[in-house]
C-alpha cells in the first residue's frame, strides 16, 4: 500500500491542502473524501501543493479534477504549487496545464490572490 | 445467533452452576444451604461431571474412568479399566498422533492441554474431543499415572466446518467473481480484430489484476468508402464503474465515427459525451488515440490522421529502422472540459513502417516490481522500439508481451497494445 499524508492549513486567502507522497488508485479517495469538508467560501482560493508527490497517475489527476470541481462549485478559484517536474510532463501531456493556473510555491499562489472586489 | 436469554434460563443446570445470592448474609448459614442443595460426594462430581475423567497407568492402560466418558463411548466400567489403554479408544489417525506427539509431549513436558483427537465409541460413531493430560507424580518426583480430562467437542467441530464451508463458498464466490470480471472486460474488446486489406494488425491487453476490470479498450472497425477507424484508450481508474466507462466511450467512438469520421470531430463527441455523464466530485475521463486509416492507392500504403486527447503519444517505427514519438501536442483528456481542445497529426504509413499505441500501464510499470521503484517511462519504451525497429505488427505485439512478462508484478495497471503495419512486398521479404 502506497502512502499519501495530508495536511490542511488555514489562510485569509482560503485552504491549502499540502499532499505528500503517492496520489494514485489507493490514495485518491483519501483527497476526494476531503473535499466536502473544506471550509472554501466564494471568492477564496483552494490551493493545491504538489511539493511532496512522488507519484500521479490518472487516478491522482481525477483527484485533482474533483478538486477543481469542488472550487468551482463553492465560485471559488483552484491553484497548484510546487508542481513537481514529473507530474508538469503528464499535465502538459494531458492538456491540464491550460487548466490549472500554477505557482511555484503556496506563499506565491497566496500572495497571488486578490480578494474579491465589494463593487460589481 | 438466535438464542434469545429466555430459552437459555429455561434450559436445565446443575444446581452448582446456580447464580451466586446477593452477598451480605452469614457466610456460615449460605454454606450449609449449599450443601444441603449440592448433596454431592467427591464420587458423584467425579462419575458425573460435564467431562470425561480417565487415568491411566504408564504404559497407557486405563485403570480408572468415569461414568459421563463410559457413557458417551458405551463401554461398561469391566470392559475396560485393566483391559485396554487409551490408545485403544483413538481412531487410527488418533492414535498415531498419540504415540508420535502426545505420548512424547506429555513425558518431556509433563502436561498435554487442549489436544483435539476423536474417540471411537462401541457404535461405530466418532466422538471428536479435547484432551487434556497430567502426569501425577509421587513423593519421590517418579510418574506414577496419567490423570486425562475429556470434553465434549462436537461443537466446536461442528463451528469449524461451518467455517471451512463458509470460507469455501467464499472462495466459490471469488472465482464467480474473476469470471464475470474477464466476461466483462471480454465485451470491452473486439472480439477478434477485423481484417484489413494491405495492413498487417496485432493487439494484445494485459490483464493486472482478476479481480478488477481495467478501463483499457481498442478496437479496429471499417467505415465508409474502403476507409478504417482504429482507437485505443484508457479510462481513469479500474473496477465496474470504470468498466461502465468505458462502454459508454467504446460505443460512442463507433457511433460518432459513423457520423463524422474527422477524428477530431469524433473526440469532441466523446469528450461531450463524457463531459455531460461525470461531473462533480466524482469525475471519469479518458485518454484515447483516434486515427483513421485511408489507404493511398497510387502511393501505396495507408494515411492516417490521429487525433489524440491527452493520450501518450504512438511510437512510428519506420521501414529504415528509426523509430521516434508521434506526438500530438495540447490534446487534452477527454471528458474533463466542455470543450476540451484535441489535437491531430497525420503520417503516410509505408511499406515496412510500423505504428505502435499503448496505454500507460506499460510505462507505469515498475520493472524492479517493489512498490517504490521507478517506472519503466516512455523514454525507455523509446529506446526499446528503437531496438526494435524495423519490426512488423506482430512481431511489435509479441516483444512488448515479452517485455511486460519480464515487469511481472510491476505491473499494476492494465495495459493494452494494438500494431498495424504496412506488409514490406514479398519480392523485398525474399532478397
Amino acid at each position: 500500500m502506497t502512502q499519501l499524508a495530508i495536511r490542511t492549513r488555514t489562510t485569509p486567502a482560503g485552504p491549502v491542502v499540502e499532499l505528500t507522497g503517492e496520489l494514485d488508485y489507493d490514495s485518491y479517495t483519501q483527497v476526494r473524501e476531503l473535499l466536502p469538508g473544506l471550509a472554501l467560501l466564494e471568492g477564496q482560493q483552494l490551493v493545491v501543493d504538489l511539493a511532496g508527490v512522488t507519484f500521479c497517475d490518472s487516478s491522482g489527476i481525477t483527484a485533482l479534477l474533483a478538486a477543481r470541481n469542488h472550487a468551482l462549485a463553492a465560485r471559488a478559484g483552484i491553484a497548484l504549487a510546487a508542481v513537481p517536474g514529473h507530474i508538469s510532463r503528464i499535465f502538459h501531456m494531458v492538456g491540464l496545464d491550460q487548466v490549472f493556473t500554477t505557482h511555484p510555491t503556496a506563499q506565491e499562489a497566496e500572495a497571488a490572490w486578490t480578494p474579491p472586489s465589494t463593487h460589481p | 445467533m438466535g438464542e434469545s436469554g429466555d430459552s437459555e434460563s429455561g434450559d436445565h443446570r446443575p444446581p452448582g452452576r446456580r447464580p451466586e445470592k446477593p452477598s451480605g448474609r452469614d457466610p456460615g448459614a449460605d454454606h450449609a444451604a449449599f450443601s444441603a442443595l449440592l448433596e454431592d460426594s467427591a464420587e458423584d462430581l467425579y462419575e458425573h461431571a460435564p467431562c470425561g475423567y480417565l487415568s491411566t497407568l504408564l504404559d497407557g492402560t486405563i485403570a480408572k474412568i468415569n461414568t459421563t466418558l463410559l457413557d458417551w463411548l458405551g463401554y461398561d466400567h469391566g470392559d475396560l479399566v485393566g483391559r485396554r489403554t487409551f490408545s485403544d479408544l483413538l481412531t487410527v489417525g488418533g492414535r498415531l498422533y498419540h504415540e508420535t506427539h502426545f505420548g512424547p509431549l506429555l513425558r518431556m513436558q509433563g502436561e498435554v492441554s487442549g489436544i483435539a483427537l476423536e474417540l471411537k465409541a462401541t457404535d461405530g460413531s466418532r466422538l471428536p474431543v479435547l484432551v487434556t493430560s497430567t502426569v501425577k507424580t509421587g513423593g519421590d518426583g517418579q510418574p506414577l499415572l496419567i490423570r486425562t480430562t475429556v470434553f465434549d467437542a462436537r461443537d466446536r467441530r461442528a463451528y469449524e466446518t461451518e467455517l471451512l464451508r463458509a470460507r469455501q463458498e467464499a472462495e466459490l464466490e471469488r472465482e464467480e467473481l474473476k469470471r464475470l470480471n474477464a466476461t466483462l472486460q471480454q465485451t470491452l474488446l473486439p472480439p477478434t480484430l477485423v481484417n484489413v486489406p494491405g495492413l498487417d494488425v496485432a493487439a494484445h491487453y494485459h490483464v493486472a489484476s482478476t479481480d478488477m476490470v481495467g478501463g483499457d479498450f481498442y478496437d479496429l472497425f471499417p467505415l465508409s468508402a474502403g476507409t478504417w477507424g482504429l482507437f485505443l484508450g484508457d479510462v481513469c481508474g479500474k473496477g465496474a464503474a470504470a468498466a461502465a466507462v468505458t462502454s459508454l466511450a467504446r460505443y460512442t467512438l463507433r457511433a460518432a465515427a459513423v457520423y463524422d469520421p474527422d477524428p477530431a470531430a469524433v473526440l469532441g463527441n466523446l469528450n461531450t459525451v463524457l463531459n455531460h455523464e461525470y461531473n462533480g466530485h466524482d469525475p471519469r475521463f479518458c485518454t484515447v488515440v483516434f486515427g483513421l486509416l485511408t489507404p493511398e492507392g497510387g502511393r501505396g500504403g495507408f494515411r492516417i490522421t490521429l487525433a489524440s486527447g491527452g493520450h501518450p503519444p504512438a511510437l512510428l517505427l519506420r521501414a529504415d529502422g528509426s523509430a521516434d514519438h508521434l506526438h500530438t501536442p495540447g490534446g487534452q483528456l477527454i471528458g474533463v472540459l466542455p470543450d476540451a481542445h484535441i489535437a491531430t497529426a497525420t503520417v503516410h504509413l509505408a511499406a515496412g513502417d510500423t505504428l505502435l499505441l499503448h496505454t500507460d500501464g506499460l510505462t507505469e510499470a515498475r520493472p524492479d516490481r517493489a512498490r517504490d521503484a521507478d517506472r519503466y517511462g516512455d523514454d525507455a519504451l523509446l529506446d526499446f522500439a528503437r531496438a526494435l525497429a524495423p519490426t512488423t505488427a506482430s512481431a511489435a505485439v509479441a516483444a512488448i508481451r515479452d517485455l511486460l512478462d519480464t515487469f511481472g508484478t510491476g505491473v499494476d495497471d492494465d495495459t493494452a497494445v494494438i500494431a498495424i503495419n504496412v506488409p514490406r512486398p514479398t519480392s523485398e521479404e525474399q532478397p
